[in-house]
C-alpha cells in the first residue's frame, strides 16, 4: 500500500535523525521533560471525549508556558484524519487519546502512525495488559443494564441465555454492532469466550448446547439465537439508555450499554442499573488508550501530556484525571481508589477484552452478523 | 471586455465545433475538483489489500445483506421520495407562483424551510407522534391517547419515506417555483383566448415548460434520499431496515473502509444510471425558451371555490413539515429529559453557567469559547462557498444548457452531479490526500480556509447546477446568439444577459448552497483544523458526548442563520420575484 510505504519512509527518516533522542525522552521524568516541553511550547491532543477541555485547563495551570490544544473527535474520525494526514505528509497531532482498541492496533499502531509510550512514573503501577501494546488510561464498559424501577429486587435475568428465550423476544435492545465498533467487540467477546458461554448454556437449560449447522461455537450460537429472538437494534447508545431506563415503564426492555451512563439517571429520568450477577458475564470492559503520534513535532510536551493524563499520586488522580474519575469508569492505575458510587473493578464481572485477539477475528464475526441480519 | 473575442477571431473559431473551448475549460475545472478526488477513492478500493472488498460486497454470501437488500431499500426510498417531493413541491410551487391562493408569501417562505431543518429533527417529530412500544422507553403521542400503532407505521420504510419527503420537498419546490416564475403569461393568455381549458393549459404549456425543473427537482431529491443517513438510521434500524447509507456509515465506523468505499462507488454508479435517464428526458426533448427579450407580465389563475380547500391543504403540509419539527427541535434544546420534551424546560443548555449537578458541569452553549469564532467562520464559509459554488455552477449550467448534446456535455453533466452521492467524510478524506501536501509552487492547503472553500465548492456544485440549469435552459438562445454576433465575449454575454435573466434560479441555488454548507457536517469534519471549528462540528461534539440538548441548541442557531439568510435573500430578490407580488 502506498500509504504504508510513505509512512515507513517518514518514520525511518525520523529514526535516522534522532534515534537516541526518543529513547532518552522515554526514560525522562516529568521534571526532566518540563524544560524541553516548555521550549516546544505547545502540544495537540486528539481526544475521543470532550472532557479534554477540562484537562486542558488543568494542564495549562500546572505547566504554564505550554499551550495544550485539545481536539475532540470520535475514534473513527481520528483514525480517518490520522490516515489522511499521513498520506498527505502532514502531522498535526502529538498525543492520541482514543477508544476502539482493535481498530487502533491494526490501522494505527501496526501501520506505524502512532507509537507506545509509558511514563516511567506509572510504569510500576500498571499491570502488563495496560502497558502493552499501548498504554491504557482507564476502562469503560458495554454491559447488560436493566431498569431498576421496574425490577427493584435486582436484575430480571441471571444468565445471558435467558435473553434468547421467549420471555425476552423483542425485548432485548442494543446498538447495531455493524455501526458501532464497541458493540462489535462485545459480539466478538462472546465468541472468544465460547467455552464459558457453553457452560452457562448448560447451567441455564440443564442440557449441553447443541450447535446449529454452520455454527461452530457456543458464542456464535448465542449471537444467532439473540438475533433470531427479534433483537431490537438502534443507532445510538442514548436510544438504548432511553429505551431501557425511562421511568414509568411496566415492561421495559433490557440491553447492552455503558455502565457509566447510569450517572445521567437523574438528568434524563432514567433508572439504569447494571446487572452484575449474570452467568457467565454481563459484557465487556475495554480500555481508553493513550499514544504518541509517530511524527510528533513536540516529543517532550507530548510525553508530558500523557504523564499528566495518567493522573497524579493522590487518591483520586488529581486534576489531570479528575474529568475521568466517574462512577462506571475505572482507572487502570492500581493506586487510584475506585469511585465510591460504583461496583469496584475487582467485583465487576465484565470480561476484559483482548484487543489483539479481538482484532484477529473481528471482521469474521462482523461477516457472520451481517448474514444473520 | 469585447476585445477578448474580437469578431475576426470569432469567425475563425467556427471551424471548431461550437462551444468546444468552453466545454473543455469546464471539464478541466470539474475534473480537478470532482473527478480527481473520486478517482482517488476508487483507487483506494483497487489496492492489493482492499480489492477483495469488491468480491465481498458483490459476489459473496454477504452480498445479500451487505448490498442487494440495502440497495433495494435505497432505490425504493430514492424513487418514492423523488416522486413525493415533485408532487408536493410542484403542487405548492404552482399554488404560490401561478394562483391567487391567500398568504402566498408565507406559504412560499415556509415551503423553503424543511430543507433547513435537520432530517433527524423531522424523524424525531415523527417518533414523538407515531412511536410505538417496540423499542421501549417513551411511546409517542398517539399511543399515549390509547391508539395502537402498528410497527409498519412506527418503523421502517413507510415512516422513512414520509419523513424524507417532508424534508426534501422544499428542494423540489425551490427549483420548480423558480422555473414556473419565468413562464411568460403571454403563453397562458394566448391559450386562454383560444378557449383552452385549465387542464389543457396545464398539460400543454405549464408542464412541458416546467419539465427541466421537475427533472432537476426529482434528481436532487432522489440523490438526497439515497444518501440520507439520519432518517433511515433512526426509523429503519429498529426493524433492521438497512440502506446503502446506513451500511456505508457502519462499514467505515467499524474499520472496514474498503467495503464502505465499494458500497459508495456502487451507490454512485446505480444512482448515476437513474439520473442518466432523467438527463435523457431533458436532452431528448425540444427546447422551450420562455425568457425572451420581451418583458413578461404575471397573471394568476383564479382558483374560485377551490381556493380555500387548496389553501387548507397547503397550510397543513407547511405546518406538519416546518412548525412541528421546529417546535420539537427547540423543545429538545430546553428539555432536561429527551423522553419528556415538554416538561421542566430550562435555558441552562443555552445560557447556564457551569454547575456540577447538570450535564457533568457543562456550561450553556453561549459559554462555549468557540461559539463566536465558530459562528463567524460558519457564516463566512457559507457566503464564500455560495459565491464560488454559484459561479462554477453557472458556468457548468450554461455550458449544459447551450450545448446539450455530445459526449463532453454528457460527461460534464454526469460529473457535476456525482458529489451529491459521495459520503462527505470520504470526499473530505480524498481532498486532504489530494490537496493536503504541497503541489509544485502551491503550499499545502491542509487546515486552511481555502481548502474548505475548494472542497465545499466542489461538493455543492450539483445544487448550483441543478437549480441554475433549469432556468438557464429557458433563457432564449437568440439573445445569446445576437450578442455574440455583435461581438460580445463569453464573460460579457454572461454578465449582461444570462446572469440577470437567470438570477432567480441562481439565487435559489446560492441559497441552497449556503444552507447546506452551514449545516453540513460530514464534509467539514476532516477538513477543518482542531482550533477553528464550525457550528456543525460543535453540535456534533456535543452530540457524540451524549449532550443532546447542547447539540440541539447549536442546531437551532444554525437554523436561525439559515432562516435569516432566506429572509434576506427574499428581500433582495423581491424585485425579481414577481410571483411574490400581488
Amino acid at each position: 500500500m502506498k500509504l504504508k510505504t510513505l509512512l515507513a519512509t517518514t518514520a525511518l527518516a525520523g529514526f535516522l535523525a534522532a534515534p537516541s533522542l526518543a529513547q532518552d525522552l522515554d526514560a525522562m521524568s516529568a521534571e526532566e521533560l518540563l524544560p524541553l516541553a516548555q521550549e516546544e511550547g505547545t502540544v495537540t491532543v486528539y481526544s475521543f471525549t470532550s472532557r479534554i477541555a477540562a484537562v486542558e485547563a488543568a494542564f495549562e495551570a500546572a505547566y504554564p508556558g505550554i499551550d495544550m490544544i485539545g481536539y475532540d473527535a470520535s475514534s473513527t474520525e481520528q483514525i480517518a484524519r490520522l490516515q489522511a494526514e499521513a498520506a498527505a505528509g502532514i502531522a498535526t497531532a502529538d498525543v492520541i487519546y482514543i477508544s476502539d482498541a482493535p481498530v487502533v492496533l491494526t490501522q494505527l499502531l501496526d501501520a506505524g502512525l502512532i507509537e507506545a509510550y509509558v511514563p516511567p512514573r506509572v510504569d510500576g503501577l500498571l499491570s502488563d495488559e495496560f502497558k502493552s501494546p499501548l498504554l491504557s488510561q482507564r476502562l469503560s464498559t458495554k454491559v447488560l443494564m436493566y431498569n431498576e424501577e421496574a425490577h427493584p429486587d435486582g436484575a430480571p435475568v441471571d444468565n445471558l441465555w435467558a435473553l434468547t428465550t421467549e420471555d425476552w423476544a423483542g425485548r432485548v435492545i442494543m446498538v447495531d454492532p455493524l455501526q458501532r465498533g464497541d458493540y462489535l467487540d462485545l459480539m466478538v467477546e462472546f465468541v472468544l469466550r465460547a467455552d464459558e458461554m457453553a457452560a452457562a448454556y448448560e447451567a441455564h437449560f440443564g442440557a449441553p448446547i447443541e450447535l446449529d449447522a454452520g455454527v461452530d461455537n457456543a458464542g456464535l450460537q448465542f449471537i444467532t439465537d439473540l438475533f433470531e429472538n427479534d433483537l431490537v437494534l438502534v443507532s445510538s447508545t442514548d436510544d438504548v439508555n432511553a429505551a431501557i431506563g425511562s421511568i414509568g415503564q411496566s415492561n421495559p426492555p433490557i440491553g447492552f450499554t455503558s455502565y457509566s451512563d447510569r450517572r445521567d439517571n437523574e438528568d434524563e429520568g432514567w433508572a439504569l442499573q447494571v446487572a452484575n450477577e449474570v452467568e457467565p458475564s454481563n459484557g465487556i470492559v475495554f480500555p481508553a488508550l493513550l499514544a504518541l503520534s509517530t511524527n510528533t513535532q513536540n516529543p517532550a510536551a507530548a510525553r508530558l501530556a500523557i504523564d499528566f493524563l495518567m493522573g497524579d499520586d493522590s487518591e483520586t488522580g488529581g486534576a489531570g484525571f479528575a474529568p475521568f474519575y466517574v462512577a462506571g469508569d475505572w482507572a487502570t492505575r492500581s493506586d487510584i481508589a475506585p469511585h465510591p458510587d460504583a461496583v469496584p473493578l475487582e467485583d465487576f464481572i465484565g470480561w476484559s477484552i483482548d484487543p489483539v485477539a479481538t482484532a484477529e477475528i473481528r471482521q469474521e464475526i462482523a461477516d457472520q452478523i451481517l448474514i444473520l441480519q | 471586455m469585447a476585445s477578448i473575442s474580437p469578431s475576426a477571431g470569432q469567425k475563425r473559431r467556427f471551424s471548431l465545433p461550437q462551444g468546444l473551448p468552453l466545454k473543455i475549460g469546464v471539464l478541466i475545472a470539474i475534473g480537478l475538483l470532482i473527478a480527481a478526488p473520486l478517482l482517488r477513492i476508487l483507487f483506494e478500493t483497487l489496492a492489493p489489500n482492499s480489492i477483495s472488498a469488491w468480491n465481498d460486497v458483490v459476489l459473496s454470501p454477504l452480498s445479500r445483506n451487505l448490498l442487494w437488500i440495502p440497495l433495494g431499500n435505497t432505490m425504493i426510498l430514492g424513487l418514492g421520495v423523488a416522486t413525493g417531493c415533485v408532487l408536493i413541491g410542484g403542487f405548492l410551487a404552482w399554488l404560490v407562483v401561478m394562483t391567487d391562493i391567500p398568504f402566498r408569501r408565507t406559504i412560499g417562505l415556509m415551503a423553503t424551510l424543511p430543507f433547513m431543518i435537520p432530517s433527524f429533527a423531522t424523524a424525531l417529530a415523527w417518533g414523538s407522534l407515531f412511536r410505538n412500544g417496540r423499542v421501549g422507553g417513551q411511546t409517542g403521542f398517539l399511543e399515549g391517547l390509547g391508539l395502537s400503532i402498528p410497527d409498519w407505521l412506527s418503523w421502517g420504510m413507510t415512516p422513512t419515506l414520509i419523513v424524507l419527503t417532508a424534508h426534501y420537498y422544499s428542494l423540489a419546490f425551490t427549483v420548480i417555483a423558480a422555473a414556473l416564475a419565468t413562464i411568460n403569461s403571454d403563453l397562458v393568455e394566448a391559450a386562454q383566448m383560444t378557449g383552452a381549458k385549465r387542464g389543457r393549459i396545464f398539460m400543454g404549456i405549464i408542464l412541458p415548460v416546467a419539465l427541466p425543473a421537475i427533472v432537476s427537482g426529482a434528481s436532487l431529491t432522489f440523490a438526497g434520499a439515497v444518501s440520507n443517513f439520519a432518517a433511515p438510521a433512526l426509523l429503519g434500524l429498529p426493524v433492521r431496515m438497512q440502506t446503502m447509507a446506513t451500511r456505508l456509515f457502519g462499514m467505515i465506523e467499524i474499520g472496514q473502509s474498503a467495503r464502505g468505499y465499494v458500497i459508495a462507488i456502487l451507490l454512485i454508479a446505480v444512482s448515476a444510471l437513474f439520473l442518466w435517464f432523467g438527463n435523457k428526458i431533458i436532452s431528448g426533448r425540444r427546447s422551450y425558451a420562455t425568457i425572451t427579450g420581451k418583458g413578461g407580465r404575471a397573471k394568476r389563475f383564479t382558483l374560485g371555490t377551490a381556493k380555500y380547500p387548496l389553501f387548507a391543504a397547503a397550510a397543513l403540509i407547511c405546518l406538519l413539515t416546518t412548525v412541528v419539527p421546529v417546535v420539537i427541535l427547540i423543545a429538545s434544546s430546553v428539555a432536561p429529559s429527551s423522553s419528556a420534551l415538554f416538561s421542566n424546560w430550562t435555558l441552562h443548555y443555552w445560557i447556564g453557567a457551569s454547575t456540577p449537578t447538570i450535564a457533568q458541569g457543562q456550561a450553556g452553549v453561549f459559554y462555549n469559547p468557540f461559539i463566536v469564532s465558530a459562528t463567524t467562520t460558519t457564516i463566512s464559509l457559507g457566503l464564500v462557498v455560495a459565491v464560488t459554488g454559484s459561479i462554477l455552477g453557472l458556468m457548468i449550467a450554461f455550458t449544459l444548457a447551450r450545448y446539450r448534446t455530445g459526449f463532453l456535455s454528457g460527461t460534464i453533466n454526469q460529473l457535476s452531479f456525482l458529489p451529491l452521492l459521495v459520503p462527505g467524510i470520504a470526499f473530505g478524506a480524498a481532498y486532504i490526500a489530494l490537496f493536503g501536501a504541497p503541489m509544485g509552487p502551491f503550499p499545502a492547503l491542509y487546515g486552511t480556509f481555502a481548502l474548505l472553500v475548494i472542497a465545499g465548492t466542489a461538493y455543492l456544485v450539483p445544487f448550483a447546477v441543478q437549480t441554475g440549469r433549469a432556468v438557464i435552459q429557458q433563457v432564449s438562445g437568440d439573445l445569446d446568439e445576437s450578442a455574440r454576433l455583435t461581438g460580445a465575449g463569453f464573460f460579457r454575454r454572461m454578465t449582461a444577459i444570462t446572469v440577470p435573466l437567470a438570477s432567480r434560479g441562481i439565487a435559489a441555488g446560492a441559497l441552497i448552497i449556503f444552507v447546506k454548507i452551514v449545516r453540513d457536517l460530514s464534509l467539514v469534519v476532516l477538513l477543518f483544523t482542531p482550533t477553528t471549528p464550525v457550528l456543525s462540528v460543535l453540535a456534533y461534539r456535543y452530540a457524540s458526548e451524549g449532550f443532546t440538548q447542547f447539540a440541539n441548541a447549536i442546531t437551532v442557531v444554525i437554523l436561525v442563520i439559515s432562516i435569516a439568510a432566506t429572509l434576506l435573500a427574499n428581500r433582495l430578490q423581491t424585485k425579481s420575484q414577481p410571483w411574490l407580488k400581488n
